[in-house]
């Protein structure tokens, strides 16, 4: 909602265009950078996190198929995937990445709302919606990193080997974007207005966890659960994602994912938005912005 | 019609009720954790934290918003910057409705609230100005000259680069005022801003409030600090309990007591029962009582319509039953004995 010139103040300093929207979206995320790069608790897990999460599958995998792997065959049957380790980390990998996207992109607001800067935020002429999106690119470009830094891990510490391309795993990255942060958003507007939303994040990681098969194939699950795997984004972002950099399939084995991918993306981004502006519709009635 | 800075009309805020907080918003009973983040519905008994207040602020005036805690002086400056939603009635900012016109009356509006807590701690003082000019909008060139000639006129050029965290108090609030002044708003809404610092800061921030009025702002602070809104305001709205219960002058406020006289006591022994009886001593109108922190004693306010008589009956009365008088003078009526005088309570305690 930008205003005409001529409907501001006389002598206001400010000039609402298009541009000047870009800017303040520009400044929120260079705002948000530079709290990154200030507190950088977040580098030492960035490096730790993906082998150390990945082992306990990998280790309870080799108890399971035997020292000499026999058991794999049995693997190899019900996945079409011989190597088991790259199976695994892609699972694990983008479990981690949807969980990580939940708590940067929700309790970056929680965050500022509990120092106070939530509400001098709130006070600009800013648009809204341009302060959360603004607020979630810095973790974009760090979780970028860490996916790049986790493959090299894997392929290095666990010996994986990345068969398939890295330009279609870049573009399962891109297109899974938008339900992977759409999902942050919705989350982001819970975590304002409703005060134990933390126990929303458990829910969500235990279903992703669950349902959308990390270490194991989406159809080993019980029948009454498999349809609640085909409404879950990762369900999908996993499956191409393994296709896309453990197997020479190709683009055409995943194009059928990246479309529901697309729609799931749209749909979580429109949810994401629409709980935004709800949210923001019930703080300024109980004044949940400024409290902590 | 008027053209006001600020009119407000009939604005009423009711919140639903929480557990009694200990002042920091923060509350004092945990719910217990639950798997499932939405609460049951319950039918709340709802809290009005503001009851009809209505003001007519003039362009260029300063107005003093003056009450004792929790009266809602906060949650009325909220509503007028538009972070909250008035339950009924509205108010005209610059010519700009609250709830129709947000954007317009937030380009109108420099709004010091939370003081310190309002800026970002791990950025300079220099990187929050230019942070917050560019989310209202500043043009990169004119942000640039604006933030130097605040960061110049609040004598922070020497540790603009450094951390705010590093900052004092004061320091802190000086960087929080100038990013209200960013856009040169014509409207400055300041909510407590003297809170917390020390009496030279605040002596100060003062000057600069005054100094900002000459350059042509229109100024509503809240404190509750009665000294400082008489030397800062034009006119002063004393709140207690959501409402107005009186607006006027320093000067007005303080003549409508002007036949009564103020003597203060320094009680060592104090009890219950003795306030019951002050009271009923012939020409005495009110009294506030309130205990010195870590001694026995009480510093007791006496309001008295006719001193001459009312004195010897009431020292004798404190000389009685093993309490004594310590101190005693008398005085000329300040705010705070208007708001005794208003509400029969003292406004700090
Ligand atoms: N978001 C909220 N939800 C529920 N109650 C609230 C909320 N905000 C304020 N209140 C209550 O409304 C009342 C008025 O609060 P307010 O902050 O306006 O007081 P104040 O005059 O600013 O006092 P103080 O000197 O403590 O700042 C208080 O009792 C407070 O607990
Ligand atoms: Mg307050």
């Amino acid at each position: 909602m930008t205003v005409e010139t001529q409907s501001l103040p006389a002598g206001s300093l400010a000039r609402p265009s298009f541009s000047s929207d870009l800017r303040a979206l520009w400044a929120v995320a260079y705002r948000e950078w530079l709290y990154v790069v200030r507190y950088p608790t977040w580098a030492l897990s960035l490096l730790v996190w993906p082998v150390i999460f990945p082992l306990l599958y990998l280790l309870t995998a080799r108890a399971l198929s035997g020292a000499d792997g026999s058991g794999l065959a049995q693997f190899q049957a019900n996945t079409g995937v011989g190597d088991y380790v790259g199976y695994i980390v892609v699972g694990t990998t983008i479990w981690m990445w949807q969980n990580v996207v939940l708590w940067n992109v929700g309790f970056s607001l929680r965050g500022e709302q509990m120092r106070g800067t939530l509400e001098s935020n709130w006070l600009m002429p800013t648009r809204r919606f341009t302060y959360l999106l603004g607020s979630s690119i810095p973790h974009l470009l760090t979780m970028m990193l860490f996916l790049a830094i986790s493959a090299f891990e894997f392929a290095v510490l666990f010996g994986v080997r990345f068969e398939g391309s890295l330009w279609l795993a870049m573009l399962v990255v891109l297109v899974s974007i938008p339900s992977v942060y759409g999902l942050g958003f919705a989350f982001a507007s819970l975590v304002i207005t409703a005060r134990e939303a933390n126990a929303f994040v458990f829910l969500v990681r235990g279903l992703v966890m669950i349902f959308c098969g990390i270490t194991y194939p989406v159809n080993l699950l019980p029948a009454w659960m498999q349809p609640i795997a085909a409404f879950l984004p990762q369900t999908y972002i996993i499956r191409a994602m393994r296709s896309a950099a453990l197997s020479t399939a190709g683009l055409e084995a995943i194009v059928p994912d990246l479309q529901i991918l697309l729609v799931f993306g749209l749909a979580w981004l429109v949810l994401g938005y629409g709980m935004f502006q709800w949210m923001e519709r019930r703080a300024r009635k109980s004044g949940a912005i400024g409290q902590y | 019609m008027e053209n006001w800075a600020i009119e407000a009309k009939d604005l009423v805020k009711k919140f639903p009720q929480r557990a009694p907080s200990n002042g920091n918003g923060a509350q004092t009973k945990k719910a217990p954790a639950r798997w499932w983040p939405f609460r049951k519905r319950e039918p709340k008994p709802l809290f009005t934290a503001v009851d009809g207040v209505s003001l007519q602020i003039e362009r260029g005036e300063i107005f003093g918003l003056l009450g004792p805690n929790g009266a809602g002086k906060s949650t009325t400056i909220r509503m007028l910057c538009t972070l909250l939603e008035p339950t009924s009635g509205t108010a005209i900012i610059n010519g700009f409705d609250i709830t129709r016109q947000a954007t317009q009356v937030r380009q109108s509006l420099g709004t010091l609230l939370a003081g310190e807590r309002s800026i970002y701690w791990k950025l300079s003082g220099r990187e929050n100005l230019e942070y917050f000019a560019t989310l209202y909008h500043i043009p990169p060139a004119i942000a640039k000259k604006r933030v130097e000639e605040l960061i110049e006129r609040m004598e922070l050029k020497e540790r603009a680069n450094e951390l705010v965290e590093k900052y004092s108090t004061g320091m802190r609030q000086r960087i929080a005022i100038s990013k209200a002044l960013l856009a040169r708003p014509p409207i400055l809404l300041l909510d407590e801003p003297t809170l917390g610092l020390d009496p030279q800061a605040a002596r100060n921030l003062r000057e600069l409030i005054l100094d900002l009025q000459k350059e042509g702002h229109t100024i509503l602070l809240t404190t509750h600090y009665m000294e400082e809104a008489d030397q800062l305001s034009d006119r002063i709205g004393i709140i207690d309990q959501g409402k107005i219960i009186a607006l006027d002058t320093p000067e007005g406020l303080k003549r409508r007591i002007e036949q009564r006289e103020i003597v203060r006591l320094e009680v060592a022994g104090w009890y219950e029962k003795m306030g019951e009886q002050v009271r009923q001593l012939p020409g005495i109108e009110d009294l506030t009582v309130r205990k010195v922190e870590g001694d026995d004693l009480w510093e007791v306010s006496v309001q008295s319509l006719n001193l001459r008589q009312s004195l010897p009956a009431l020292v004798g009365l404190v000389n009685h039953n093993g309490s004594h008088l310590v101190n005693m003078n008398i005085q000329k009526p300040s705010l705070e004995d208007v708001f005794i005088h208003l509400t029969g309570k003292a406004l700090r305690d």
